[in-house]
């Protein structure tokens, strides 16, 4: 057998490594134990596993290979390693998701139906990974398992929830890992570990066996180090799927051809006013993607300052909603920053919750209207890079912020009204932060051909970390 | 930190061991100015402050939670938080027939 050139797998891409599987350069299984090897080695540093499959994963390998031989034709994740959130289910393990609580839940009884369909395409599983408490979080900390830790940084966040998601991936230990992201928690992860990361439409890719949070505002979707490792991955999880209600009836609409088409003749503006960066690093970072796909004009998202309101007031009230039983039973077993939040939720008076919902319909139909005139709009992902674990506020123009309720500011008018986002990072120094390209819904093509156009031009990309 | 074993049903799972920019004005019209006043604290929002500490307890007795006295200040910092949000969702003038939008539709 040849091997692939190199024996570090730890920055392949997904596409390299499926590429070099399917043609029998190398093994899955030899992609595999490298991998977990990885994780054995870096994860004590990290943070980012919960569990590790590795019998399964080994298993897999194995039958892959066996199929190589054969002469079957695989897929075009064949031999990649990935790893889920643990809020995805795996059959045969409880679904965490974060908690305490849910590890005395029976295990699932089969995989949640994105990991079905990534390893319908040949990847690999092999585990779960940390999260903040049931996704109620925007920093990477976990009471009960640890904070996931910033590959760029071992002493600052990797932000949250998906924070064992962009940990594991920015670290080298897997090129694709799945998250989820009801207000901003693939985009802030991926923002503050410099990776790439999606948010589709909201009811692009099914959610069926995953723990929910907020189920108006829950999304999931890849993170990798990227555009083309997007695309694959996002290619192969596309579809409906009728066990989840909100999952759209539509044929797949494959983007891995398109990326090539770059980001000539898109109309692309910044969001300004509300979306203005107010900190060096996001300044930096706009200005340079807006500088590379010549984006000279300013458009505002109006009202996005009371969307991102509103936001917070559904996610409260239905997230409170989704654990109300066990708040009566089980408060103590909570982390209690997510406790109180959660207790507080289910207090908010029934009108306020309408009225949000009431004013996301207006909001949806005036931000629709942009794109008449755009085809895509530029924003920070997070109004600064990777704070400290523990820090409890950064500086935000003249004021102080708190961290926890605020680092998804950037990102929560968006997936407010589902339109798919792409994170695309900035590496700067000393911290990468990303930008936001976000796009009409169901225009994911256009979102990931800009992020691919500005990885082609070197104005963003996952710079592997001094780790 | 807590790192708990799994095991699963039928195999062992092995734990882990720029150039200016012209404004283009959207052609949407606010119906309500955001200015700085909306975000100092108005009379609604001090006698909300007032009031969310008793509708703490009140609340979570009628809900059935349980509320460790220690938790009081967290919950009620939260909730005033929520509902200064809220204020600000609140104050926006919507017509009588406006839809709500509970599951958003691409």
């Amino acid at each position: 057998m040849l091997e692939m050139p190199g024996a570090d797998f730890a920055w392949r891409t997904a596409a390299a490594i499926a590429g070099a599987v399917a043609s029998g350069q190398t093994s899955a299984l030899r992609v595999v134990e490298a991998a977990l090897a990885r994780v054995r080695a870096r994860d004590p540093l990290l943070n980012a596993f919960t569990t590790v499959t590795e019998q399964r994963a080994l298993a897999r390998a194995e039958a892959l290979d066996d199929a190589q031989r054969s002469g079957k034709r695989l897929g075009p994740l064949a031999g990649v390693p990935f790893a889920v959130k643990n809020l995805f289910d795996i059959g045969g393990l409880p679904t965490v998701a974060g908690s305490k609580i849910n590890r005395d839940a029976a295990p699932a009884a089969r995989d949640a139906a994105l990991i079905g369909r990534l390893e319908a395409a040949g990847a690999v599983l092999v585990g779960a990974l940390n999260m903040g408490e049931y996704a109620y979080d925007f920093t990477g900390e976990n009471i009960h398992d640890g904070a996931s830790r910033n590959p760029h940084d071992l002493d600052r966040m990797t932000g949250g929830s998906s924070g064992g998601s962009a940990a594991a991936v920015a670290g080298g230990l897997v090129p694709l890992a799945l998250g989820s992201d009801t207000n901003g928690s693939i985009r802030v992860p991926a923002s503050l570990t410099g990776i790439f990361g999606l948010k589709p439409t909201y009811g692009r890719l099914t959610r069926a066996g995953t723990f929910p949070f907020v189920a108006s505002l829950d999304h999931v979707g890849p993170l990798a180090r990227t555009a083309r490792d997007l695309a694959l991955a996002y290619d192969a999880m596309q579809g409906h799927d009728a066990d989840d209600p909100v999952c759209a009836d539509r044929a797949p609409e494959p983007v891995g051809a398109l990326l090539d088409r770059g980001a000539e003749g898109l109309r692309i503006a910044v969001a300004g006013g509300y979306f203005k960066c107010r900190s060096a690093e996001t300044v930096a970072a706009v200005d340079a993607v807006a500088a590379a796909l010549g984006a000279n004009r300013d458009i505002d998202i109006p009202q996005a300052e009371r969307a991102r309101a509103a936001a917070f007031v559904i996610t409260a009230s239905e997230g409170a909603s989704l654990h109300l039983d066990r708040l009566r039973t089980r408060a103590r077993d909570y982390d209690p920053a997510v406790r109180d939040r959660l207790i507080a939720g289910a207090l908010v008076p029934a009108a306020l919750v309408v009225k949000a919902q009431k004013f996301r319909r207006w909001y949806r139909d005036e931000v629709l209207k942009l794109f008449a005139e755009v085809d895509a709009i530029l924003a920070p992902a997070t109004p600064c890079a990777a704070p400290l674990i523990g820090q409890q506020t950064f500086t935000f123009g003249e004021a102080e912020l708190a961290v926890r309720a605020n680092l998804g500011i950037y990102t929560q008018p968006i997936s407010f009204i589902g339109l798919p986002v792409v994170a695309a990072p900035v590496p700067l120094a000393p911290l990468p932060v990303a930008v936001q390209i976000i796009a009409a819904p169901w225009r994911e093509d256009v979102a990931l051909r800009i992020a691919h156009a500005l990885e082609a031009k070197g104005v963003v990309a996952a710079l592997r970390p001094p780790f | 930190m807590i790192r708990k074993t799994q095991t699963p049903r039928k195999s062992r799972q092995a734990k882990k061991t720029s150039a200016p920019r012209r404004r283009a004005k959207s052609k949407a019209k606010p119906k309500v100015k955001v200015s700085a006043k909306s975000k100092r604290r108005s009379p609604r929002q001090a006698a909300q402050g007032d009031a969310v500490g008793p509708l703490v307890v009140a609340g979570v007795r009628a809900l059935g939670v349980p509320l460790d006295p220690a938790w009081h200040a967290g919950v009620t910092f939260n909730l005033q938080l929520i509902l200064r949000l809220a204020a600000l969702v609140d104050e926006f003038a919507l017509p009588d027939h406006a839809e709500p939008a509970p599951v958003f539709h691409a």
